[in-house]
C-alpha cells in the first residue's frame, strides 16, 4: 500500500478505549523487551474487561503473566522488577482491590527514588479499572484516585478518550517513576479516533474539550465526557460552557484551569469520587487561594459522588454519582442564579 | 452581640423589597415588636417589627431603593452594648463605624474595607471591578442570591453612572486604561476610549432604567411562563347583548340591596367561576409531570397600579354569588389603591382574567400567570354587523382569547370551555 493511503486510513481509524489500551501495550512490548504485563486473569482469559485480549498469544506467558490473587504480591513484584531494570505494567482487576497493594505503592514505589537519593527509580505502571455504573456494588465500583493524588512520588492519570488512553499509557511506560492510570469501566466500550502509530500524550497537561465563556466545567475520566455532553445541551440553552478534561490529576494542570476561570468567572468541578475531601476540594482551594480569586463572580461549586458506598440498586447507583443532567442543572444555576 | 435587622421575606416569591419609610432614626431606642420600618413588595406595604429591644444603629438602607431580601438594613444594640458605646452624632455614620465595633464578620476586615462595603455581599470579581472603577458598592443593588452583588450588577451601575466626565478611576492604581479594559470586559460593550467615544455611544443608547422590584418579578415570572409553558390561543367572538342587559338589571338590583354596581369584568369573572366547575383541567396547574387540579376556584383579575401589573385574587370565586363578588372586587380594588392588601390577597389564583376592553383593545393574547394553566384575555365590546336570520344586523360583540398551557390543556378541552363561555354569556339562563 502506498504510504499516503496508510495515512488516510490512520486518520479515520476508530478504536474502542479498551482496544486503544491493548494497542499501546502491544506497541510498548514490541518496542521494548523490558515491558511486560501481569495481573489477575490478564493472560489466557484476556483480562476481566477484555483489555489484554490476545496479548498472551502474541507475546507468550513470560511477558503476559497470570498471577495469583494477591495484589500485595503483584505490586511488590512490580516494584522489585522496576528497581532492577524492567518496565512492569500491572493490572489491578478492579481498582477497589488496590487497598491490598497500598504498602507497596505508597510506602515503597512512591518513596524509593527519594530515599535512595535518585540512585534507584521505580518505572512501573499500574492500570486500575474503576468507577461505578456496572451494577458491581460497593466493593467493585469506587473511584479512589484522590487517595493516590495525595501521595508525593506517584503520578495519577485519568484518560477519558481512546486517543488519550493509548497516548497516556505509552507516556506512562516511558516515565521513570510510578504511574497509576485509572480507567473508567464505562469508557472501555466508547470509541474514538486513535492514530495507528505509537504516540505520547504528555503527562500533566489538561485538554480544553470545548471553549466557552460563561462557566468552566472541570472533570476527568468519564466526567469529562459527561461535561462535554452537558456543555452541548447548555449551549442549546444559551450558556457557553468551557470544558476542561484534566487527564492527569497528579501532576495537575492548574494553569489551564486558572486561565479558563479568569475568563469565565465561574467554576464547576465534577468528579465521581466521593465529594468530601476529593479532587474537587483541591481544585476549588487552588483557585480560591490564587490570584484568580479576584475574578470569581460566583461561589465555586463541586459536584461529586455521594457520601455513601456505591449502592447495588441501579437507580441509587446512578443517583450516587454526578450525571449529565446534574451537570447541566448545576452549571445553569451557577450562571443564571449565582449558586448551585 | 448586636441583633441584625434584615429586610424580611414577607411573601413567597419575594426577592427584593423597598423600605417605604423608616419609623425610627439612628440611635432611637426601640422595644421588641415596635414598628421600625415599612416594607413595600410588589404587592403590598407591610410594617416590620423590631426583632429585639435596644438602640438602632448603622441604618444602612435608604428608603425607596429596592433591596434584596436578607440584606442587613440596621442593627439593634442591646442594653449592655448600648452602654459601652458612647453616644455619637447620628449623622456621622462613618465615625460611628470607626468607633463602634461592627457586629459579626465585618470586624475581621474592617481595616481593609470601608463601612460602605462591609455589610454587603459581593463576589470577588464585583469587588475588583468596583475597586478599579472607584465605585462605592453601597450604591449597587445586588441581584444574586441573598442580595449578592455580582459582575453584572456592578457593570450596570457603572453604565448608569451618568456623567461621562466622572473621575473614572483617575485616582485608582492601574489607571484609566486598565479600568476601561475591565469595564469593557465586564460590560461586553467596548468603548473605544474613555472620552468622546463613550459619550456619543451613550447618547445613542437612550436612558437605561434598572427594573423596579415589581418589574423584575414580572419579567422573571412571565419569561419563565413563556419558557416552560407551551402556550396556545383560542379566540371567540361573543355576542354581548344578553350580558349587557343582565348587567343593567344587576346594577338596579345591587343598588337596592346596597351592593356595588357590577362591572363587566365582575360579570365575566362570575360566569368563568361558574363554568370552571365543569372544566377542572382549565382550573389546574402543571406540576413537574403531573396536573394539579385545584380544589377551589380562585380568580385573579389583572390590574394596573402606578404602571405596574398586579393581580388581586377573588378567593373561592366559585362559591360567591354576584353581590358577594361585586363587594369583594370593590374591596380588592380599593385595597390595592390604598396599598393595604396583603401578599396573600395578591397571589395564588388558579385562573386569571385580563380585560383591556376599556382601553379600546379589540383582542389580544395574554401570557399565562404561572403556575396557572390558563388566562382569559377580554377585548372591548363594540357594535358590529353580524348575520342573524339571513339579515345583517348590528350586535355588541367582544373577543375573548384563552391562552392555555398545552402541557395540561388540549385544544378540545380549551374549545369546550370557550363554547360554554359563549353559551353562558349569550344565554345567561343556562347558568341557572
Amino acid at each position: 500500500m502506498p504510504s499516503d493511503t496508510l495515512e488516510a486510513v490512520s486518520e479515520i481509524r476508530e478504536l474502542s478505549y479498551a482496544e486503544a489500551v491493548r494497542e499501546a501495550l502491544g506497541q510498548a512490548m514490541e518496542a521494548d523487551e523490558r515491558v511486560f504485563l501481569f495481573g489477575e486473569d490478564v493472560g489466557v482469559y484476556g483480562g476481566a474487561f477484555g483489555v489484554s485480549g490476545d496479548l498472551v498469544h502474541r507475546f507468550g506467558t513470560e511477558r503476559v503473566i497470570d498471577t495469583p490473587i494477591s495484589e500485595l504480591g503483584i505490586a511488590g513484584a512490580a516494584v522489585g522488577a522496576a528497581i532492577t531494570g524492567m518496565r512492569p505494567v500491572l493490572e489491578i482487576q478492579f481498582s477497589d482491590f488496590v487497598t491490598l497493594a497500598m504498602e507497596q505503592l505508597v510506602n515503597q514505589a512512591a518513596k524509593i527514588r527519594f530515599m535512595f537519593g535518585g540512585k534507584a527509580s521505580v518505572p512501573m505502571v499500574v492500570r486500575l479499572p474503576g468507577g461505578s455504573g456496572t451494577g458491581a456494588a460497593a466493593q467493585h465500583s469506587q473511584s479512589l484516585e484522590a487517595w493516590f493524588a495525595h501521595v508525593p512520588g506517584l503520578k495519577v492519570l485519568q484518560p477519558s478518550t481512546p486517543h488519550d488512553a493509548k497516548g497516556m499509557l505509552l507516556a506512562a511506560i516511558d516515565d521513570p517513576n510510578p504511574v497509576l492510570i485509572f480507567e473508567h469501566k464505562l469508557l472501555y466500550k466508547t470509541k474514538g479516533h486513535v492514530p495507528a502509530e505509537a504516540y505520547r500524550v504528555p503527562i500533566g497537561q489538561a485538554a480544553i474539550r470545548r471553549e466557552g465563556t460563561d462557566v468552566t466545567i472541570v472533570g476527568s475520566s468519564i466526567m469529562a465526557r459527561k461535561a462535554e455532553a452537558a456543555a452541548e445541551r447548555l449551549a442549546a440553552d444559551g450558556i457557553s460552557a468551557e470544558v476542561i478534561d484534566l487527564r492527569s490529576i497528579r501532576p495537575i494542570d492548574f494553569t489551564t484551569i486558572a486561565e479558563s476561570v479568569r475568563k469565565t468567572h465561574r467554576l464547576l468541578v465534577v468528579y465521581e469520587g466521593v465529594k468530601t475531601m476529593g479532587i474537587g476540594a483541591e481544585i476549588s482551594a487552588m483557585i480560591a487561594e490564587s490570584e484568580v480569586f479576584d475574578f470569581l463572580d460566583a461561589p465555586i461549586i463541586r459536584l461529586g459522588g455521594a457520601d455513601s458506598p456505591i449502592p447495588y440498586n441501579p437507580v441509587l447507583e446512578k443517583a450516587a454519582v454526578p450525571q449529565e443532567d446534574d451537570i447541566v442543572t448545576a452549571a445553569a444555576n451557577l450562571v443564571r442564579r449565582g449558586e448551585a | 452581640m448586636p441583633v441584625e435587622v434584615i429586610l424580611p421575606k414577607v411573601d413567597m416569591d419575594m426577592e427584593t423589597g423597598t423600605i417605604e419609610a423608616w419609623h425610627v432614626k439612628e440611635g432611637d431606642l426601640v422595644r421588641q415588636g415596635d414598628t421600625i420600618f415599612e416594607i413595600g413588595t410588589n404587592k403590598a406595604v407591610m410594617e416590620v417589627e423590631a426583632p429585639a429591644t435596644g438602640a438602632i444603629r448603622n441604618i444602612t438602607a435608604e428608603t425607596g431603593v429596592p433591596i434584596s431580601v436578607g440584606t442587613p438594613v440596621a442593627w439593634i444594640y442591646l442594653d449592655g452594648e448600648a452602654a459601652t458605646t458612647p453616644s455619637e452624632p447620628a449623622a456621622a455614620a462613618a465615625t460611628v463605624a470607626a468607633a463602634t465595633p461592627l457586629p459579626q464578620a465585618p470586624i475581621a476586615h474592617a481595616a481593609a474595607m470601608s463601612l460602605a462595603t462591609s455589610g454587603l455581599r459581593a463576589t470577588p470579581l464585583a469587588r475588583r471591578i468596583a475597586r478599579q472603577n472607584a465605585l462605592d458598592l453601597k450604591s449597587v443593588t445586588g441581584t444574586g442570591p441573598r442580595g449578592r452583588i455580582g459582575e453584572k450588577d456592578v457593570t450596570a451601575a457603572l453604565i448608569l453612572r451618568s456623567d461621562p466626565q466622572d473621575r473614572v478611576s483617575k485616582d485608582v492604581p492601574g489607571g484609566s486604561g486598565a479600568s476601561a479594559s475591565i469595564l469593557r470586559d465586564a460590560a461586553g460593550a467596548a468603548p473605544q476610549d474613555e472620552g468622546s467615544g463613550k459619550k456619543s455611544c451613550r447618547q445613542s443608547e437612550g436612558r437605561l432604567q434598572p427594573f423596579s422590584a415589581i418589574r423584575r418579578i414580572v419579567a422573571s415570572r412571565l419569561s419563565e411562563s413563556m419558557r416552560t409553558a407551551p402556550h396556545f390561543y383560542l379566540t371567540s367572538e361573543i355576542e354581548m347583548t344578553a350580558a349587557r342587559d343582565l348587567l343593567g338589571r344587576l346594577a338596579k338590583r345591587h343598588e337596592r340591596i346596597g351592593a356595588p354596581k357590577p362591572s363587566l369584568t365582575v360579570l365575566i369573572a362570575r360566569v368563568a367561576a361558574r363554568i370552571l366547575r365543569d372544566h377542572p383541567v382549565i382550573n389546574a396547574s402543571a406540576e413537574g409531570e403531573a396536573t394539579r387540579f385545584h380544589a377551589r376556584i380562585d380568580i385573579g383579575i389583572a390590574m394596573e397600579r402606578d404602571g405596574d401589573l398586579v393581580v388581586p385574587v377573588l378567593r373561592d370565586a366559585g362559591a360567591m354569588d354576584m353581590p358577594a363578588m361585586a363587594r369583594e372586587f370593590a374591596r380588592l380594588r380599593d385595597g390595592m389603591a390604598k396599598r393595604t392588601l396583603t401578599p396573600v390577597e395578591l397571589g395564588g389564583g388558579t385562573f386569571t382574567i385580563s380585560n383591556l376592553g376599556m382601553y379600546g383593545v379589540d383582542s389580544f393574547t395574554a401570557i399565562i400567570n404561572p403556575p396557572q394553566g390558563a388566562i382569559l384575555a377580554v377585548g372591548r365590546t363594540i357594535d358590529k354587523p353580524v348575520g342573524r336570520d339571513g339579515q345583517i344586523v348590528l350586535r355588541p360583540m367582544a373577543n375573548f382569547t384563552l391562552s392555555s398551557d398545552h402541557r395540561i390543556v388540549d385544544g378540545v378541552a380549551a374549545a369546550r370551555f370557550m363554547a360554554d363561555l359563549r353559551e353562558a354569556l349569550e344565554n345567561p339562563e343556562v347558568l341557572l
